[in-house]
């Protein structure tokens, strides 16, 4: 048993860094706009499967894993413009029934499309096989994941405080009336922003295609373990996104080593616990979001 | 509408109901799909009551739902319960779901209060998934349904005597429905959506307002679990999703939030028209996703919330009773402060 506590730690890890980047692009969209989506699912499995197809087509993988995720954002920014732009200026509920509504029609397209059943998409050679670590041996493939997933946190978190745009976003985050009056365009930001969240969404799901298999249901299995992890790192706040996502990961693949009937519900527990000491996540801030 | 013209319209509705079986097969409908509607509206009442009078998202009542669907099936399974104790069986377990989840989701508002009712609800998914050996896990249990215990006797209960079963159930959660929505704690629950704060300076607390709201809720929605167990023959994990609670969102929105009758039609559009579409195609949930989206966009008010307004505006049409106004918040052209959840 405590020989595999090791590897499982760092399964744990990988498996936390996808959550913590699929919270991260459901919290960018939440902060600014209010709206949950619940089709950011949707558009992990849509990028997954467009880079299994051109994986087939013989486009390298290295190209996939940038023009899926791209051609997502491309569908995400036609989504956003026309579905979710209307409503804005409603209850915050109504756009979460409506992304609902999206992700249903999403999981039956992919269905028709890609057929009902999973789909093999494996790593390329280059990323298959295993590294030895000198005291343990990993997959190469899941090397490669935390540190992609890494890069895209660190480049994200760069354009945030470092660019001028960022800076925009963030305000309005805090208060989008004066940033329109101080002559933003917010339907920019809007737009931009969402499409942020829907690439990170889109690297996630390529890479979890490779990990975790590829089904029409694959993206939504992520989504319910990102809802957790920004509860548990607290909504508004992006770096509990990250640390929380980190903490789910370990809990279930703990969980999974330990009393394997309990790893699902173990990251439940969690939430129920952090809830309890500290209602707004750990690093919620008050007053945000009610 | 006045009061009298309201008895005389909802009499109208329970007799047209009470001739369910003999209409029902005129439009080529099964009477159980009819007892479907009757029995889901219940659990769309115990969603309109926390969304649509209170404001608050609830997006995990099939939590509830499915306990009272696993509560009946389970008691009737392991301990050979009849068929009214199978029904009492699965509404305290929705009530005891209700109570357990509470102290939780009464921490926070607004959409992070629908976050941690999807979350929260999960967890009776998972376990209902996971233990197999009680719960006969993903395939769910089949269960045939318990006879009635009658003094002495035991009396089948056929399809044709569920169906009166569940009008009966109906019609006392609808006035039950009725008199929460009228009485001072039903407006103070309308209050409480439009504008919390103000709720509290006046002194009241809040909390307390919305623990009772959601133990109501909860109770509703094991009542109709159980019922839609016990007209089905089966309890599954499904029953628990968060998809199931979105349907029962969707319903409230088809019928009209904050009505009292809007649940009954979201229930009828969404059990006959899920019941009629799938059987012509098995893209089902492909129009399913287009409804939820274009009712969204284009129908927020639902049916009864349209007919209302229309009501309101006319002059003839004068209005002594100011209910109508459960609306107004849901209005999709009223300003709402953007960038900010409420």
């Amino acid at each position: 048993m405590i020989e595999h506590l090791g590897p499982q730690l760092f399964n744990g890890l990988v498996l936390g860094a996808f959550y913590a980047i699929v919270a991260l692009g459901l919290s960018l969209i939440m902060n600014l706009t209010g709206t949950i989506n619940m089709a950011h699912g949707s558009f992990m499995t849509l990028a997954g499967y467009l880079a299994y197809t051109m994986v087939l087509r013989k486009i390298p993988f290295g190209w996939a894993l940038i023009l899926a995720p791209l051609i997502a954002v491309l569908v995400g920014i036609i989504v956003e413009r026309t579905l979710v732009r209307p409503l804005y200026k409603r209850e915050p509920f109504y756009s979460l029934l409506m992304t609902f509504g999206l992700s249903l029609m999403a999981e039956e397209a992919f269905r028709l499309i890609w057929g009902p059943n999973g789909v093999p998409f494996s790593p390329p050679g280059a990323l298959a096989g295993a590294a030895s670590l000198g005291f343990m041996q990993f997959p190469v493939f899941r090397i490669f994941i935390v540190v992609v997933l890494l890069i895209a946190i660190a480049a994200l978190a760069l354009f945030l405080t470092r660019t001028r745009f960022g800076l925009r976003l963030r305000a309005a985050v805090q208060d989008t009336e004066m940033i329109a009056a101080l002559g933003t365009n917010t339907q920019v930001l809007y737009a931009v922003n969402f499409s942020l969240g829907i690439f990170l969404a889109g690297i996630a799901g390529v890479l979890a295609g490779g990990m975790l298999g590829l089904s029409p249901t694959s993206g939504n299995a992520l989504l319910m373990p990102a809802f957790v992890t920004v509860i548990i790192g607290g909504m508004g706040s992006l770096f509990g996104s990250i640390i929380g996502g980190l903490l789910v990961g370990i809990a279930i693949s703990m969980t999974t080593l330990f009393i394997p009937a309990a790893s699902e519900v173990s990251m439940y527990v969690l939430m129920a616990i952090v809830l309890l000491v500290r209602p707004r996540g750990l690093f919620g801030e008050e007053g945000i979001f009610g | 509408m006045s009061a009298r013209k309201e008895l005389l319209l909802s009499a109208a509705v329970v007799v047209l109901f009470a001739f369910g079986p003999w209409i029902s097969p005129l439009m080529h409908l099964d009477v159980s799909i009819v007892s479907g509607v009757l029995v889901i509206a219940i659990a769309v009442m115990s969603v309109n009551l926390l969304l649509g009078y209170t404001g608050l998202p609830a997006f995990g009542n099939a939590a509830y739902f499915g306990l009272g669907s696993y509560g009946a099936a389970l008691s009737v399974k392991y301990f050979q319960v009849h068929f009214a104790e199978a029904i009492v069986i699965g509404t305290v377990a929705g009530l005891l779901g209700g109570l357990i989840l509470a102290p939780f989701l009464l921490r926070r508002r607004g959409i992070y209060f629908g976050l941690l009712s999807i979350a929260f609800g999960q967890v009776f998914y998972f376990i209902a998934y996971r233990y197999t050996d009680v719960t006969g896990g993903e395939d769910g249990m089949q269960v045939p349904r318990p006879p009635l215990a009658l003094a002495n006797a035991h009396v089948t209960v056929s399809d044709f005597g569920f169906y009166y079963v569940a009008l009966a159930f109906f019609v006392i959660a609808l006035i039950a429905f009725r008199t929460i929505a009228r009485s001072p704690f039903g407006r103070t629950l309308i209050a409480i959506r439009q504008n919390e704060p103000r709720v509290r300076y006046l002194g009241l607390n809040t909390d307390r307002f919305i623990f009772v709201a959601l133990l109501i809720s909860s109770t509703m929605a094991g009542l109709s679990g159980a019922l839609s167990g016990l007209l089905i023959n089966f309890a599954f994990p499904l029953q628990l999703d968060w998809h199931q609670s979105g349907y029962f969102v969707l319903s409230m929105i088809l019928g009209g939030a904050g009505t009292v009758w809007g649940s009954l039609v979201g229930a009828f559009i969404y059990v006959i028209g899920n019941d009629i579409i799938s059987t012509i195609t098995s893209w089902w949930q492909i129009f399913l996703g287009a409804l939820f989206v274009a009712c969204v966009l284009f129908f927020p008010r639902g049916i009864l919330g349209t007919l209302q307004a229309l009501g309101r505006r006319a002059p003839q049409a004068f209005d002594d009773d100011d209910d109508d106004d459960v609306n107004a918040a849901f209005d999709p052209n009223a300003p709402v402060e953007v960038g900010r959840g409420v």
